[in-house]
């Protein structure tokens, strides 16, 4: 009996040999996570659509591109998502309203259809980063949904750039470490 | 080797570098291997933020068009010999660009609602210009223009002749084929041999940009004729041609 459910990695492979059932399954695994992803850099849903449908299309075309060695295909897969959406938002405005802190994390319109499994994986995110300092925090989701560079958070944020650098640095071994713990 | 880029791995993971800063660490990481398993052991906790955000569900129509696109594309893809280079990511995106450039060419002028038509990403619209300069430096077109029942449509077999663009045919107002049938691009040897260099099916819109897997020199004519199957030797009818290796390469407007 064929396996219900193929690992990641074997999507890629089958991607990579121009499998299109293999783009529909990464698509139903990953397909909602990426246009969350999009929607919350870019707050718009005509965009973050546009986004995942080219990002997983560039997928489609570059799998056989994808190297294991620089990460596991989830975070090759984001990747592309987050630097298309981040590509857009950057030649959309110079200035970026600093995304609101702690409501923006907040549930509030979660879909309640989402599985258990995942509904886990979200809490034990949220739980690491809310264990942040408040300033690590920041300055990794000013970085990461609100596309700005560590430069630009630099001068935002009134500290030199190596503060903003030490600031990531520590902020993601920490989480690190609690994604560790809990793997 | 060049110093190691520890101190900007933690940006990089968070696309928190300029592009410029980004393609230094990435071209760094290509090379080295402790810096390249830390930025794959970031990029990974990286990944784990899209679970923070509310989780939202994209239109049910998304799914269909990103399947349609991808099956497009495969049909497109499918080649009768090897492919003497990789039909990569980088490859099929310049594709997309040059694309731009011969819509202005078969457009005869620069027609920005034809941009908007072409089924391609914004960011490659951005690069247009760079794309026309590649094509300014020895690019070379042929038109090929419709019969009978496709009177009205064309095709515009464009060859960059540059380093990273690969040919493609640029086709204008195509009608609907029957199902069950795809369009077919030759070339053509001089001594008639017909190689099959793309097959595809309309796509419906205007402008469709089509890439060929072969080097377009060395044939002297290309044809598109209207088959029953993706394989095998030419059997359907021509719909449109051209000579090619006599034609004056004309200048970009
Ligand atoms: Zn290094």
């Amino acid at each position: 009996m064929p396996d219900p459910q193929p690992s990641d990695d074997a999507l890629l492979r089958s991607l990579a040999e121009r499998d299109l059932g293999a783009l529909a399954a990464l698509y139903d695994r990953y397909g909602r996570l990426a246009y969350s992803l999009a929607y919350r850099i870019l707050g718009e849903s005509e965009s973050a659509e546009d986004v995942v449908q080219d990002a997983f299309l560039s997928a489609w075309r570059g799998a056989t591109g994808y190297r294991r060695e620089r990460g596991n295909p989830r975070a090759w897969l984001l990747s592309i998502v987050h630097h298309r959406a981040v590509d857009i938002l950057r030649r959309k405005t110079t200035f970026r309203p600093a995304p609101l802190e702690a409501a923006e994390l907040q549930p509030g319109d979660e879909d309640t259809a989402v599985s258990a499994e995942r509904n886990v994986e979200h809490k034990t995110v949220r739980d690491a980063l809310e264990g942040l300092p408040p300033a690590q925090r920041r300055t990794i989701e000013l970085a990461y949904f609100g596309g700005y560079t560590h430069v630009e958070l630099s001068e935002l944020m009134g500290v030199p750039l190596g503060t903003v650098k030490g600031r990531m640095r520590i902020g993601l071994q920490k989480m690190r470490r609690v994604l560790e713990r809990t793997r | 080797m060049n110093e190691h880029v520890i101190d900007d791995l933690d940006a990089y993971a968070l696309g928190a570098l300029t592009e410029t800063d980004a393609e230094r660490v990435a071209a760094h990481i290509a090379e080295c291997s402790p810096c390249r398993a830390e930025a794959a052991a970031l990029a990974e906790v990286v990944s784990t933020l899209p679970d923070a955000v509310p989780s939202r569900e994209p239109s049910a129509a998304l799914r269909d068009r990103l399947l349609a696109a991808a099956r497009a594309g495969a049909v497109v893809g499918r080649r009768p010999s090897p492919v003497p280079w990789s039909l990569g990511r980088v490859r099929l995106s310049r594709v997309g660009l040059a694309a731009l450039v011969a819509a202005v060419v078969v457009l005869g002028a620069v027609d920005l609602d034809a941009y908007r038509r072409l089924d391609t990403a914004a960011s490659e619209r951005n690069d247009l210009y760079a794309t026309l300069e590649g094509l300014r430096q020895g690019g070379r077109w042929w038109y090929m223009a419709g019969k009978d029942a496709f009177a009205g449509a064309g095709g515009t077999l464009v060859d960059p002749r540059a380093d990273g663009y690969a040919p493609f045919v640029l086709f204008h107002d195509l009608p609907p084929v029957a199902s069950g049938k795809v369009l077919t691009v030759w070339l053509v040897s001089p001594d008639s041999t017909w190689a099959r260099a793309a097959s595809f099916h309309p796509n419906g819109r205007d402008l469709q940009a089509v890439p060929i897997t072969m080097e377009v020199s060395g044939f002297d004519r290309c044809a598109v004729t209207l088959e029953d199957s993706s394989w095998g030797a030419r059997s359907g009818q021509v719909v449109m041609e051209s000579r090619i290796a006599t034609a004056p390469t004309p200048a970009v407007p």
